[in-house]
């Protein structure tokens, strides 16, 4: 049981940050990313790249991917979202629709990439390495992805809260006029948050590589799951995203310990989550009722 | 509008023709036959697609779950059952079409309370659920599907290979007139209206969210016939083929072709036959280039292929309609008579009775009560952010009051919605015109007679007569509201393309269109000259003399002075003076909150 929790802590936290990189680019464009899943795979590659090619460790390529992200994500929102933003929300939402068909079927075409998922070199010894606490035994990369997942976490919040250009990302997004008004860069704010819930996807996709192998077709089923998250937990709320996030990982793991189910369960199961939190709960958890209707 | 389903309705016959051509030049090739019936069968979902996307401006990424649907209830019953031939297919089509209109109700009840991206994320989330389903439902074949589905037969024809072209594309050309026609009739005026503008239209008492539901149901069943057609004609359905793969799909014909109307989903789903069938070897590298195309046309061609033919063929404007008749004489119900009586109102027609509206710690409205007498115009004044327009919205029924009553004809609507009150006889217009840009003037004032008109879905779906009726019936109401308000040589205007001004008295002519009884204006004369407000003047008097009661937001004190039989005033959200313009112009509370007081 407690072993589950752990293995669906793990996973979610892949979740949760796809559930917060939606959240910042909701944000920012109002519009919801649907390629978040497949940035996170990209950058779980992105990582294998730098192992392969530069024969660094896993915290260097991390470090290496994340940062890659982030230049992709300038160009996304250059490329992508900013041309298409001028046609309207739907557009806009196509585009990162036409985006998740780019990156899904291009990744397979990059050589070293290819279509089948591959592993990534563990954080520290091997890959199946576990301690046992009380009893159970709990694999030591998933104690490196909850330490990382914990320290994105309050990096982003230190960012947003203490720093000047933080808060002027927030005020871009909640008000553009009036950020406009005080002489913010609003432009500027929007590209420099699309970055950075695209590096927070490329870092996701690298933290929980060790585990859950990067590469593959799974990005949609990463992206919905994490957009599932956010739901429950509360769009509007980035906390509710990553509690939203780690939530259903647990209970993907949860449904998939149970005796007598077929692992295909898990998926449509998770999802239904999304359709009864929009009937019951539309706020999310965390969420303000206001937040939510238009 | 009108002249883009014109253009649609124009293109038709010529696809028809191309189809027929197509068929003849494809009968001794098989591979071209076949890819003909696929584009066919996914062009009746697509065009289910399209309406949602370019009629509605709703997005669905679940399409491919109604088609699922569609798909296993004929693969599943086609083959459990033994019915005759001729009724097995054709019943098993039409319990698959049912199944995927209620699945639609009920999501579109779920999912379409939420702005956009939600309806985005749980259409996807359904469409994998769906998926997810028939993956794991061992009576419907599990991963494998269900083969040896049996050809529909009639008789001694079986529907299958080169006859199978012929018969999709019958289909998806009748699914095509059908759906032109609800497009052309109320329903689709209803659509428009949402589409331009949806608390505009909420106000004009369309039901906005029934619509939308509709709409979404309708392309549910859609994609669900298309499943139906699909699984009988290639003899075997898998879950894979009715994956978020054909969801995407079918978006991307929807997006290639131009959304909105019929045309743009039928040369999509051809287009995208075309490009699968000439990049097959190329796998992965096609749906790169798929998605860069969308990207493309999204920021480049909005309006899709169609779009880009449309524009071709008529330079300049080419949304602009051609129906440039102009209105001669006299309106023909020149006395302007109301139906006012059905509700055997009395004297008060409106009680708005201890209304108080919080907004957070903000009192915008502080506990106001007032009767309007019928047939009286009364205005409502004070300085800005009174919380004039925050009371006209709790009578409207846009925003609920915290506490209080409003009665309407002795009804109490309080928090009804918009739609309902306008039901009632209630119009109202906004400080900013909200008119239907996309429309010209004079669809915009028949989407303000929509309450007035009786048909339903079916009735314009199948043209019947009520729909045709219903439809001349509104125009010449429309008409006669714009002879009436001198504003017929407007009539093919496109609204975004209007003067200021004249923006202010279309919007009137649209609120009064259905003939209210009850009549909010907001701030009617703000930005108009001299002459337009003589013009209003006159409008809103002989809108009173008519019969109508007329409650009334305006700032400009001389126009107010000079019509009102009351005027009351509100000072942060509380009424401090209610009376004849005389007794309330020499009113030294309202002189001390216009001018201040010294000391």
């Amino acid at each position: 049981m407690l072993q589950l929790l752990v293995a669906g802590l793990t996973v979610g936290s892949g979740y949760a940050l796809v559930a917060l990189g939606i959240h910042i680019i909701l944000r920012a464009t109002r519009i919801v990313n649907f390629a978040q899943g497949e940035f996170t795979i990209v950058g779980g590659l992105l990582a294998l790249t730098f192992v392969q090619l530069f024969h660094v460790n896993t915290w260097f390529a991390l470090a290496g991917a994340t940062l890659a992200g982030f230049v992709l994500g300038l160009l996304y929102e250059r490329l992508v979202l900013r041309p298409a933003g001028r046609s309207g929300e739907i557009p806009l939402t196509i585009a990162t629709l036409g985006t998740v068909f780019i990156l899904l079927y291009g990744h397979a075409l990059v050589p070293g990439w290819g279509s089948l998922p591959q592993p990534l070199p563990a954080f520290t010894g091997d890959a199946s390495d576990a301690i046992t606490v009380g009893g159970v035994s709990i694999q030591v990369q998933s104690i490196w992805v909850l330490g990382l997942l914990l320290a994105a976490l309050v990096v982003l919040y230190l960012f947003f809260e203490r720093t000047y250009y933080g808060k002027a990302i927030r005020a871009a997004a909640n008000n553009p006029t009036g950020a406009k008004l005080v002489g913010i860069d609003v432009t500027g704010a929007r590209a420099v948050s699309v970055g950075l819930a695209i590096a927070l996807a490329a870092y996701g996709g690298t933290i929980i590589g060790p585990i859950t192998l990067v590469g593959g077709a799974g990005g949609t089923a990463i992206a919905i799951k994490g957009f599932v998250g956010a739901i429950v937990g509360g769009l509007e709320s980035p906390l509710g995203c990553v509690a939203g996030g780690l939530l259903v990982g647990v209970v993907e793991k949860l449904i998939q310990g149970l005796p007598g189910v077929s692992y295909g369960v898990s998926d449509p199961v998770v999802y239904s989550l999304l359709l009864v939190a929009l009937l019951l709960r539309p706020q999310g958890l965390f969420g303000a009722r206001s937040a939510v209707r238009d | 509008m009108i002249a883009r389903l014109r253009a649609d309705t124009r293109t038709l016959p010529i696809l028809a023709l191309i189809v027929v051509a197509f068929g003849i030049f494809a009968a001794g090739n098989a591979t071209f036959a076949q890819a003909g019936t696929y584009a066919a069968i996914f062009s009746i979902a697509a065009i289910g697609l399209s309406l949602l996307l370019g009629n509605v401006n709703q997005i669905s990424l679940g399409a491919a779950g109604f088609f699922g649907i569609g798909a296993y209830a004929v693969a599943s019953l086609t083959t459990w059952w033994n019915l005759p031939a001729w009724l097995s297919w054709p019943l098993a089509t039409l319990i698959g079409i049912t199944g995927a209109t209620i699945v639609g109700l009920g999501l579109g009840f779920i999912a379409l309370r939420f702005r956009g991206h939600y309806l985005a994320m749980a259409t996807l989330t359904f469409g994998l659920i769906c998926a997810g389903i028939f993956h794991e439902t061992k009576f419907l074949g599990g991963a494998i599907g269900i083969e040896d589905i049996p050809y529909p037969r009639f008789g001694a024809l079986t529907i299958s290979g080169y006859p199978a072209y012929w018969f999709a594309w019958i289909l998806a050309l009748g699914i095509a007139l059908l759906t032109l026609n609800l497009l052309r009739g109320r329903s689709g005026r209803a659509f428009e209206a949402i589409r331009n503008d949806e608390l505009a239209a909420e106000v004009l008492g369309v039901p906005t969210r029934r619509y939308k539901i509709l709409a979404f149901a309708y392309s549910g069943a859609l994609a669900g016939l298309a499943g139906a057609v699909y699984a009988a004609f290639l003899g075997i359905v898998v879950p894979d083929a009715v994956g978020p793969q054909l969801s995407f799909s079918l978006l991307l014909m929807v997006v290639l072709g131009g959304s909105g109307g019929v045309s743009g989903a039928l040369i999509g789903a051809a287009l995208l036959g075309f490009l699968d069938i000439s990049g097959h070897q190329f796998e992965n590298t096609r749906e790169v280039v798929y998605g860069v195309l969308v990207i493309a046309v999204v920021i480049a061609a909005p309006n899709g292929a169609f779009g880009l033919i449309r524009s071709r063929f008529r330079p300049g404007h080419p949304e602009r309609s051609a129906e440039g008749r102009v209105v001669e004489g006299q309106p023909r119900s020149s006395t302007f008579a109301l139906p006012l009586d059905k509700l055997g109102v009395t004297s008060s027609v409106v009680e708005v009775a201890h209304v108080t509206q919080r907004f957070g710690g903000l009192v915008a409205v502080n506990d106001v009560s007032f009767t309007l007498t019928r047939g009286t115009l009364t205005s409502l004044i004070g300085p800005n952010g009174a919380g004039k327009t925050t009371l006209f919205n709790a009578i409207s029924g846009i925003g609920r009051p915290t506490e209080g009553r409003v009665t309407i004809g002795g009804i109490d609507v309080t928090g009804r919605q918009p739609h309902r009150v306008a039901a009632l006889g209630v119009g109202r217009t906004f400080q900013n015109a909200r008119l239907f840009g996309e429309m010209t003037v004079l669809e915009n004032v028949i989407a303000g007679a929509f309450r007035t008109e009786h048909t339903s879905f079916g009735a314009d779906l199948f043209a019947l007569p009520s729909s045709r009726r219903s439809e001349r019936e509104a125009t010449d109401r429309a008409r006669d509201t714009l002879v009436r308000l001198g504003l017929e040589p407007l009539a093919s205007t496109l609204a975004k393309d209007l003067a200021f001004g004249d923006r202010r008295r279309v919007e009137l002519a649209r609120a009064t269109a259905s003939n209210p009884w009850l009549l909010l204006v907001d701030e009617p004369a703000a930005g108009l000259n001299a002459g337009e407000r003589a013009t209003l003047t006159a409008d809103l008097l002989k809108l009173r003399d008519a019969g109508m009661t007329l409650l009334l937001i305006e700032h400009d004190m001389r126009l107010v002075m000079s019509i009102s039989e009351r005027v009351m005033v509100l000072k942060f959200g509380t009424m401090i003076a209610d009376g004849t313009a005389d007794a309330v112009r020499n009113d030294p509370a309202v002189v001390a909150a216009y001018l201040g007081t010294a000391g």
